[in-house]
């Protein structure tokens, strides 16, 4: 290895980088920004479809049954329950069982005592294999005789979901114009830097250097830009992971959020190579305009 | 050593700078030149180093037919070629050797040759105790030499100049003729666009002259003028 050769060409890159420092950290700063969002948004995709295929398994189906079935009904619905194989378990919840269990549901936000009589039906409490078969079982059910009403949470979940892609599409809006704003920020950054060593490009070129030498440090200097960024914004992101994320459990019980799978210190690595990328990629077509004309 | 045949040159705006141009350049030539300012001068040189592109013809430069090269054959092309400006083209932030050094390491040279070849040229152009100091701490004479060390460096055949003396006072200007002179001496074809009389008549090689962008004249022992004869320079 040529040592002399590393050093002139580090030498270079770091006079391109030290040349317009402003410029520079404005260039890292989007990068960071970006790459925050990103991980924001990865972060809340993922909890949200972690909570939603928790509350798609949690479905249950509340099968009320008439106040006036009779006994030979609730057996011949049990029988049908448990034939059907979508079916993964029933539980016969008698009227007494399901008012203790409400009294116990909302303890201490209402007052069941007020109650003079139990209000509640018999029912069955069914679970389905698979959430999918969710709709058809509950039709299937409805149609038995006895049976009053068939009550399951598909439309929230539904709703749920619809509202997670919504805002997977915002989400990749608003990044998509964040890494466009980023990559127009670096390439303007080493637009600067080329105009600053027009003289030196022009006489490289006089002299016989190849387009990818002239190119070469232009490109470090945006790979630096990005790599810099992605780091920082991995950084924050850890910050925010073990400053704001407990508080987030504790503020959003419901959301099941412990079930999240992401770690930035997993992901740390792609969300620096997304930086690298689009500073190498924002130079690359920088420099690139400079050199043909 | 250079040729061209049929050479024509029409920029984007219309403008004709060169016309059917002939003109064949041997190994070890020493040639100038002239003609008043835009008749084609610079067009021919830029011809050659293939800044610009020929709208006619054939070039050939040391084998290389330049009027066909592909893009991403013109560093190597220019390798063979030097070229020396009329404001020298120096980086004001390099010093003497780091200007000249520039040349090799874009071109990626190894620091081994660097080392060995700098002080080479350095010492050829009379710059060795200098190599410390910067462009602005030159003069003009100097600027010029480092630029010519820079164009030597990478031992081009061939030495393209544009008007090498264009802002030299008369002393630094004859530094210049006789160093291009020593280079020549050397072997290295050397091409001068110029319209400094005093270089010209002093030197006597060969003058090629061109109006509005044809060859008019070329003489093997030329003058600046037309029709002048030695006695007349002498006594004028």
């Amino acid at each position: 290895m040529d040592s002399g050769k590393v050093k002139f060409f580090l030498g270079e890159v770091l006079r391109n980088f030290t040349r317009n420092t402003g410029m520079q950290m404005t260039a890292i700063g989007t990068v960071a920004i970006t790459i925050v969002l990103l991980g924001m948004f990865l972060f809340v995709r993922a909890a949200l479809a972690g909570a939603g295929a928790q509350l798609l398994d949690q479905i249950e189906i509340s099968a009320y049954l008439r106040a006036d079935a009779t006994p030979k009904q609730v057996t011949a619905i049990a029988h049908y329950l448990e034939a059907d194989r979508r079916i993964a378990s029933v539980q016969f919840v008698p009227k007494r069982q399901g008012l203790a269990e409400l009294r116990e549901r909302t303890k201490g936000t209402i007052d069941t005592g007020l109650l003079t009589e139990n209000p509640l039906p018999d029912k069955f409490r069914i679970k389905a294999r698979v959430p999918d078969d969710v709709p058809a079982v509950a039709a299937g059910v409805r149609r038995l005789s006895g049976v009053d009403n068939v009550v399951y949470g598909q439309k929230i979940v539904q709703r749920l979901l619809q509202l997670g892609a919504v805002l997977r599409r915002i989400g990749i809006g608003v990044i998509g114009v964040f890494f466009a704003v980023a990559g127009i920020i670096i390439a303007n950054t080493i637009r600067l830097t080329v105009f600053a060593r027009r003289r030196e490009i022009a006489i490289m070129q006089l002299v016989g250097a190849t387009n990818t030498y002239i190119r070469l440090p232009f490109i470090c200097e945006g790979l630096v830009d990005g790599v810099i960024g992605g780091l920082l914004a991995v950084g924050l992101l850890s910050i925010a992971r073990v400053t704001l994320w407990p508080r987030l459990l504790e503020a959003l019980p419901w959301a099941q959020l412990r079930a999240f799978p992401l770690d930035p210190r997993l992901l740390g690595g792609e969300l620096v190579l997304v930086g690298a990328t689009i500073g190498i990629v924002a130079s690359w077509i920088s420099v690139g305009r400079h050199l043909r004309t | 050593m250079i040729s061209l045949r049929g050479v024509s040159l029409v920029y984007p705006n219309g403008v004709r700078a060169l016309d059917n141009v002939n003109l064949e350049i041997a190994k070890g030539d020493f040639v100038f030149l002239v003609g008043h300012s835009g008749t084609g001068k610079s067009s021919l040189l830029r011809l050659l180093y293939r800044e610009a592109k020929a709208t006619a013809g054939q070039i050939t430069v040391d084998g290389i037919r330049v009027d066909r090269v592909r893009r991403s054959r013109v560093p190597a092309l220019r390798r063979h070629l030097g070229v020396v400006f009329q404001d020298f083209k120096l980086l004001n932030d390099k010093t003497v050797w780091e200007n000249v050094a520039f040349a090799m390491q874009v071109t990626g040279a190894h620091t081994r040759d660097v080392m060995r070849q700098v002080p080479r040229v350095l010492d050829l152009v009379g710059l060795s105790h200098k190599s410390r100091m910067y462009p602005n701490e030159l003069s003009g004479g100097e600027q010029q030499r480092t630029a010519i060390a820079r164009a030597l460096v990478n031992n081009p055949k061939i030495l393209l100049c544009d008007e090498p003396t264009g802002n030299l006072d008369p002393t630094n200007t004859s530094e210049i003729t006789a160093l291009l002179q020593r280079i020549n001496l050397k072997g290295t074809t050397v091409v001068v666009a110029t319209h400094n009389q005093a270089v010209v008549d002093r030197m006597r090689r060969r003058v090629v002259r061109l109006d509005d962008g044809r060859i008019t004249t070329d003489e093997e022992r030329g003058y600046y003028y037309l029709g002048l004869r030695e006695s007349q320079v002498l006594s004028g």
